[in-house]
C-alpha cells in the first residue's frame, strides 16, 4: 500500500540517505556508513605502527628493517628467533583476545542495554578463570583450559540468568547476579591457588591476572576460528540487535524475534569471552572500554562491531607492549595495565549523568 | 453488547475472538470479542486500570493470550510469521524511547525492517517509502535532526512517520497524544484522521474521552476488562455510558460543526 496519493514525495533521491554510500545492483543493495568505513581504516592503520612498534621494542630493541626482514623469513637467526617465534605469537594472541573481548562486550551491553553490562563486570571472566585455573592447579578435572573456560562462563551466564528471574538480560538484577558471580569466582580461583604447591599455582598465576605470556598454541587457534564465526554471526545479528534498542515493543512490532536475538547474542558473548579467558585470562576491561571508544567515533545508534573488535585488538597490544616496557625488564601482566588504565574509566563512565545509562 | 460483535471476525483486517489476556496471576481481559472496521479510527477508551493498553498489546501480538486468539485477516496472529505480520502492523506504543543521537531519518529507516533483507539492505522501495513517511508526518526538514533535540510533538510526529514508513495496512497506537499540548494533540489526531483517509485501518487507545468522539469513527467502550458498548461516537456515548464508564453524570450536546457529543456539566456520582 503507498501512503502518499495526495502529496507528491519530494523529487531529490538520496537525500534522506546521508553519510552512507548506497550501492545498487538489481534487487540488492547495500548501505555502507562512511563514517565507520572510515574510522575502521584509520583503526587498521593505528593496529598495524603499534603491531610493528611492539615487534620491534622489547628487551632487545630491533630496528624495523630488521623485523620486516625477519617476517619475511629473512635476516639473522637472533632477530628471527625474536620476532617470529618470541614476539609475533604473542601480537597475534593481543589481538585475537582483545578482537574478543570487544565483540562479546558491544553485544552483550547492547542487548543489555546497558553500557555496565559486560562479560567481565557480570563474572563471566572470573567464573571462566576459576574452571581454567581449576583444570591447570589439577582439581582432577581433566578437561583441557578452554573447555573448562567455556564451561566455566557458561555456567555463570546461566546462573545470572536464572537469577535475574523474568527480566533476563535487561535491567540492573542481571547485572547484580553476575556481580556476586563474579566474586564467589574470583574468591574460588584464591582458594584453590593457596591449597595447591607453589608450582603448580605459579602455572595458574597468569590466568589469574590475565598475561599474554603464558597462552597455548591450541588455545589460540581455537579463538581465532571462534573469532571468526563470531564476527560473523555478530554481523548477522547487526541489524535485530541494532532494532533491540529501540523499546520491546517496537522491536516486536518490527518483526524482530527479540528472544531469539538476545539468546543467540548471549551464546556468542559467552563463547568469545570462554575462549578468550583460556587465552589471556580475565582482560575483561577491554570489553567495557573498546565498545564505549567505537560507540563515540560512530553514527549514534549504529551498533560498531568491527570498530570495536580493532578497537580492542588495539588497546590489548599496546597495553601488552606498555606492560613489556615500562618497568623493563620486568613484565608487568597485560590484565593489571589495563586495569590500571581502565578503572579510572569506569569511574567517569559511573559518574557522568547520563540518561541511557540507567535502564 | 451486540454492536460489538457485528463486524465480522473472519472479514475484518484485525479481531478478538474469546481474548483473554492475563499479567501473571491477574487477568485483565476476559474473553473479548471484537473487530476492528476496515479503514476506520477506532477509537479505545475507559477509566484507568480497564485493560484498554492491555487490549491494544494484545491486538498487536506483544502480550500472548492466555486464551483465544487475536486473527490478523482470519489468521491466528501468533501462528504467522513475524516478519510476515511486521509488513501488515505496525504498532507505536506509549513509551517511546531511542539511542542518544538517533536522527529522525535513522529513526524513521528502522521503519523498513520488516521489508529487508541481508543483501537488500536499501532498495529503491525503501528510499520512496522514508521519503513519503517524512512528508506525511511533516518531518521531512527535521530528517537530519537527533530526536533527543525536539520538542515533543515533533519526535511523536517522527515516530509516526516509522510507523508509516513501515508501509503497512493497519496501524496501532497507544495513547498517541498523552504528553502533547493541545495544538500538538490536534496536529498528531489530523495526521491519523488522513492516514484513515489514504485507506489504513487504524486503532488507538485515547485518554480524553471528548477527543475520541471527534477524531474516531468507531469507539470501543471498555471497563474492568470488558466492552460496554462499541459503535459509531454518536450512537454509543450517552450519559448512561459516561456514568457506568468514569462514575460522573453529564448533559450531552452535539458539536454543531462535527456532530459529535460533547460532554458538559460534569459531576461526580456520590456512591
Amino acid at each position: 500500500m503507498t501512503v502518499s496519493t495526495t502529496s507528491p514525495p519530494p523529487a531529490r533521491s538520496n537525500t534522506r540517505i546521508t553519510g552512507h554510500w548506497w550501492l545498487r545492483a538489481g534487487r540488492w543493495s547495500l548501505l555502507i556508513n562512511r563514517r565507520a568505513v572510515a574510522l575502521n581504516l584509520v583503526l587498521l592503520l593505528v593496529l598495524a605502527a603499534v603491531s610493528l612498534a611492539s615487534l620491534a621494542l622489547g628487551s632487545l630493541s630491533i630496528p624495523l628493517p630488521e623485523v620486516i626482514r625477519a617476517l619475511r623469513g629473512e635476516g639473522s637467526p637472533v632477530t628471527a628467533l625474536v620476532v617470529t617465534e618470541l614476539r609475533l605469537p604473542r601480537l597475534l594472541a593481543g589481538w585475537v583476545t582483545g578482537a574478543a573481548f570487544a565483540l562479546a562486550g558491544v553485544v552483550m551491553q547492547t542487548l543489555a542495554r546497558n553500557r555496565l553490562a559486560t562479560p567481565g563486570i557480570i563474572g563471566i571472566d572470573n567464573a571462566a578463570t576459576a574452571f581454567a585455573v581449576a583444570s591447570v592447579v589439577g582439581t582432577g578435572v581433566s578437561l583441557a583450559p578452554p573447555a573448562m573456560a567455556l564451561t566455566g562462563a557458561a555456567c555463570a551466564t546461566a546462573l545470572a540468568f536464572g537469577l535475574a528471574g523474568a527480566t533476563g538480560t535487561r535491567g540492573y538484577r542481571f547485572i547484580i547476579s553476575g556481580v556476586a558471580i563474579g566474586a564467589v569466582s574470583g574468591a574460588i580461583t584464591q582458594v584453590m591457588l593457596s591449597a595447591v604447591p607453589l608450582d603448580a599455582a605459579n602455572a595458574a598465576y597468569p590466568w589469574t591476572v590475565g598475561s599474554l605470556n603464558a597462552r597455548s598454541p591450541d588455545a589460540l587457534r581455537l579463538l581465532a576460528v571462534g573469532l571468526g564465526i563470531g564476527y560473523l554471526l555478530a554481523l548477522g545479528l547487526r541489524r535485530p540487535m541494532a532494532i533491540l534498542q529501540l523499546p520491546e515493543p517496537v522491536s516486536t512490532a518490527l518483526g524482530t524475534r527479540t528472544g531469539q536475538v538476545r539468546l543467540a547474542g548471549l551464546a556468542l558473548s559467552v563463547l568469545l569471552t570462554g575462549l578468550a579467558v583460556a587465552v589471556a585470562g580475565p582482560v575483561g576491561l577491554v570489553a567495557l572500554i573498546a565498545p564505549e571508544l567505537a560507540r563515540l567515533a560512530s553514527h549514534p545508534g549504529r551498533l560498531p562491531l568491527t570498530a570495536s573488535a580493532l578497537l580492542g585488538a588495539l588497546l590489548m597490544t599496546v597495553s601488552d607492549l606498555a606492560g613489556r616496557l615500562l618497568l623493563s625488564p620486568l613484565e608487568i601482566p597485560v590484565g593489571i595495565i589495563t586495569a590500571l588504565a581502565g578503572s579510572p574509566y569506569l569511574l567517569w563512565l559511573l559518574l557522568r549523568q547520563s540518561p541511557d545509562i540507567n535502564r | 453488547m451486540t454492536d460489538a460483535t457485528m463486524t465480522d471476525t473472519t472479514t475484518a483486517p484485525l479481531s478478538a475472538r474469546h481474548l483473554t489476556l492475563a499479567h501473571g496471576e491477574h487477568t485483565i481481559i476476559h474473553e473479548l470479542d471484537t473487530a476492528l472496521p476496515a479503514g476506520q479510527v477506532t477509537a479505545i477508551v475507559g477509566p484507568n486500570g480497564c485493560g484498554k493498553s492491555t487490549l491494544l498489546n494484545g491486538l498487536a501480538r506483544i502480550h500472548k493470550p492466555r486464551g483465544g486468539a487475536v486473527l490478523l485477516n482470519g489468521a491466528d496472529i501468533h501462528a504467522l510469521p513475524a516478519r510476515e505480520v511486521a509488513r501488515r502492523l505496525a504498532l507505536l506504543p506509549q513509551e517511546t524511547h531511542a539511542p542518544e543521537g538517533l536522527t529522525v531519518a535513522d529513526l524513521v529507516r528502522f521503519g523498513r525492517h520488516p521489508h529487508q533483507r541481508w543483501l537488500q539492505q536499501w532498495s529503491e522501495a525503501d528510499q520512496r517509502a522514508l521519503e513519503q513517511a517524512l512528508a506525511a508526518a511533516d518531518v521531512a526538514d527535521l530528517a537530519d535532526r537527533p530526536l533527543d533535540t525536539l520538542s515533543g510533538g515533533q519526535r511523536q510526529r517522527a515516530w509516526i512517520a516509522m510507523s508509516i514508513a513501515q508501509e503497512t495496512p493497519l496501524l496501532l497506537l497507544d495513547e498517541p497524544t498523552s504528553a502533547l499540548d493541545l495544538g500538538h494533540q490536534i496536529e498528531v489526531f489530523e495526521l491519523i484522521r488522513s492516514l484513515a483517509g489514504q485507506g489504513k485501518t487504524i486503532a488507538m487507545v485515547v485518554h480524553d474521552l471528548a477527543s475520541a468522539c471527534r477524531y474516531a469513527d468507531h469507539l470501543i467502550a471498555m471497563r474492568e476488562g470488558r466492552i460496554l458498548r462499541a459503535g459509531a461516537p454518536a450512537e454509543v456515548v450517552t450519559t448512561e455510558l459516561i456514568e457506568a464508564l468514569y462514575g460522573v453524570t453529564c448533559d450531552l450536546m452535539h458539536d454543531p460543526a462535527s456532530g459529535s457529543p460533547v460532554l458538559i456539566n460534569l459531576r461526580r456520582v456520590a456512591r
